[in-house]
């Protein structure tokens, strides 16, 4: 699991300006969605290829770092990148290496690119979407979609209290620092390691249930009832923001029209890889 | 265990997808009718909190680290997987948009897992051995299988998905988790102890008996 400190680090870059910050909320992230489910249904390279290019223009227009990006790609990739790294030797087919009982086939070596080329398009979609919408207007836009009414107050509570508990967590490994506790440390017993843990992890629990409690107490003063309503911004998508989503749209079905039509020429790109 | 995108095909993410919504129409009838108006603030804050607890890595002897999931804690401290149902669909959907951690087309089967999955035999476990054991003991049980069978659902569906063949799937998924369920368990367990000694009304399986 990622380190959620980072979260705040995440919420600065997705305040900064520029034209795909400035898009509308429901915007991204169907867009979002869009290219991440059709990355996920493409069975040949050719348009996960050309849609992480087009990923790669769009994260010059947000103005976001590429090393940076790149580096948070990285950390993303661990578990997604171990199953992945097995696929050539595990699959059936055409022996291409091999050692001792240890070989690599065809079939798997070219599955397990498209997979890596799958989860890499997705990964940069979502680190450019949480790059360029803060959490607020995350919750907001699953609101606006018509997302359940209480699923969709709870996401838009919980996204509010996630700095809190951010700032909670960092306090609570500075003070453990100060006092010289260190969890890889082993000068002290591995039982009295997990205890430590264990009551770190009570405390935070208890914590999160008796703030919940305030909040409600203090929504209650406040007027909230059962059948109260979160306030939705009136802010009606821009033409701006149209083009946005219309020209990935006509990108996604062009890059389709080609496969569909001329994935003979496309040569290895064109071909089906997939095992599902 | 959370299974990135491009790992499922797209019509089997959509079956866990209906398996979701089913669980969540059931999940949030029962929060209107066990925690009134406060289930929504109560839950979305619980969430944040661990959302916190999730990204606390423990070493793990043999050089790895894992961290807590509490699905099946939250399900005992409710006596209710649905509780863990609503609290995770919104923990993990986060995950999945911020951190990449775990797909958007995957939520489905990744809430089913650590949620759902994790919810019921966590619960049901502790349920089934409390009068046997004691109740500290089958909620560890409860929290180590729990893991496990995630562990075990999630080797499966990637299985199905033609992703990780069974015969090195579910040796290498379930022996890992073997470890990491002890972390759990024992977590789980602390967890539960501090509560019923600070605030012993937040446990329902006080209230319970004190009902009866």
């Amino acid at each position: 699991m990622a380190d959620i400190t980072q979260i705040i680090r995440f919420d600065d870059l997705a305040s900064k300006d520029s034209p795909i910050h400035n898009l509308e909320g429901r915007i991204k992230l169907i867009s979002t969605l869009l290219i991440i489910i059709v990355c996920v249904v493409s069975k040949e390279l050719f348009i996960p290829i050309v849609l992480e290019i087009m990923l790669l223009i769009i994260l010059k227009i947000a103005k976001l770092s590429y090393v940076d990006s790149f580096k948070r790609l990285l950390m993303l990739l661990p578990f997604g990148g171990a199953i992945i790294i097995f696929q050539p030797f595990i699959q059936p087919g055409n022996i291409i290496w091999s050692y001792s009982w240890l070989h690599i086939t065809d079939f798997g070596l070219n599955w397990a690119i498209l997979l890596l080329v799958r989860l890499i398009v997705s990964l940069t979609t979502i680190i450019i979407y949480s790059s360029t919408t803060p959490l607020q207007e995350m919750a907001s836009s699953f609101r606006k979609l018509k997302m359940p009414r209480d699923l969709a107050m709870i996401l838009s509570i919980m996204v509010r209290f996630l700095f809190l508990f951010v700032d909670e967590l960092a306090a609570i490994r500075k003070s453990q620092k100060s006092r010289n506790f260190d969890i890889h440390s082993k000068k002290v017993s591995y039982k009295w390691t997990v205890k430590q843990v264990g009551y770190t992890i009570g405390m935070m629990f208890l914590k999160a249930y008796e703030q919940g409690e305030r909040v409600h107490k203090s929504m209650v003063s406040r007027g909230f009832s059962d059948t109260s309503e979160m306030f939705n911004e009136k802010k009606s998508p821009e033409k701006s923001d149209y083009i946005y989503i219309i020209s990935i749209i006509v990108i996604i079905i062009i890059l389709e029209i080609i496969v569909f039509k001329y994935s003979g020429q496309l040569g290895y790109f064109g071909q089906n890889f997939s095992i599902n | 265990m959370h299974i990135p995108d491009g790992f499922i095909p797209i019509s089997q993410c959509l079956i866990y997808y209906v398996i979701l919504i089913v669980a969540l129409y059931f999940s949030v009838k029962w929060a209107r009718s066990n925690l009134d108006e406060k289930r929504i603030p109560l839950l979305a804050v619980l969430a944040a909190g661990i959302f916190a607890i999730m990204s606390m890595n423990m070493p793990i002897p043999f050089g790895t680290s894992g961290h807590m999931v509490g699905g099946a804690l939250v399900a005992i401290v409710f006596l209710a997987p649905e509780a863990a149902v609503l609290v995770f669909t919104v923990v993990l959907l986060i995950q999945a948009l911020i951190f990449g951690d775990g797909g958007i087309t995957a939520l489905g089967a990744n809430v089913l897992n650590m949620a759902i999955i994790g919810g019921f035999v966590g619960l049901y476990t502790f349920k089934a051995l409390k009068n046997m054991i004691g109740k500290y003991a089958a909620a560890g049980i409860g929290a180590w299988l729990a893991t496990v069978l995630a562990a075990l659902a999630c080797a499966i569906e990637m299985a199905i998905a033609g992703t990780f063949p069974v015969s090195v799937g579910i040796p290498s998924m379930v022996l890992y988790h073997f470890f990491i369920g002890i972390i759990e368990a024992v977590l789980t367990v602390i967890v539960l102890v501090a509560l019923d000694k600070f605030r012993p009304d937040l446990l329902a399986w006080n209230k319970s008996e004190g009902d009866a």
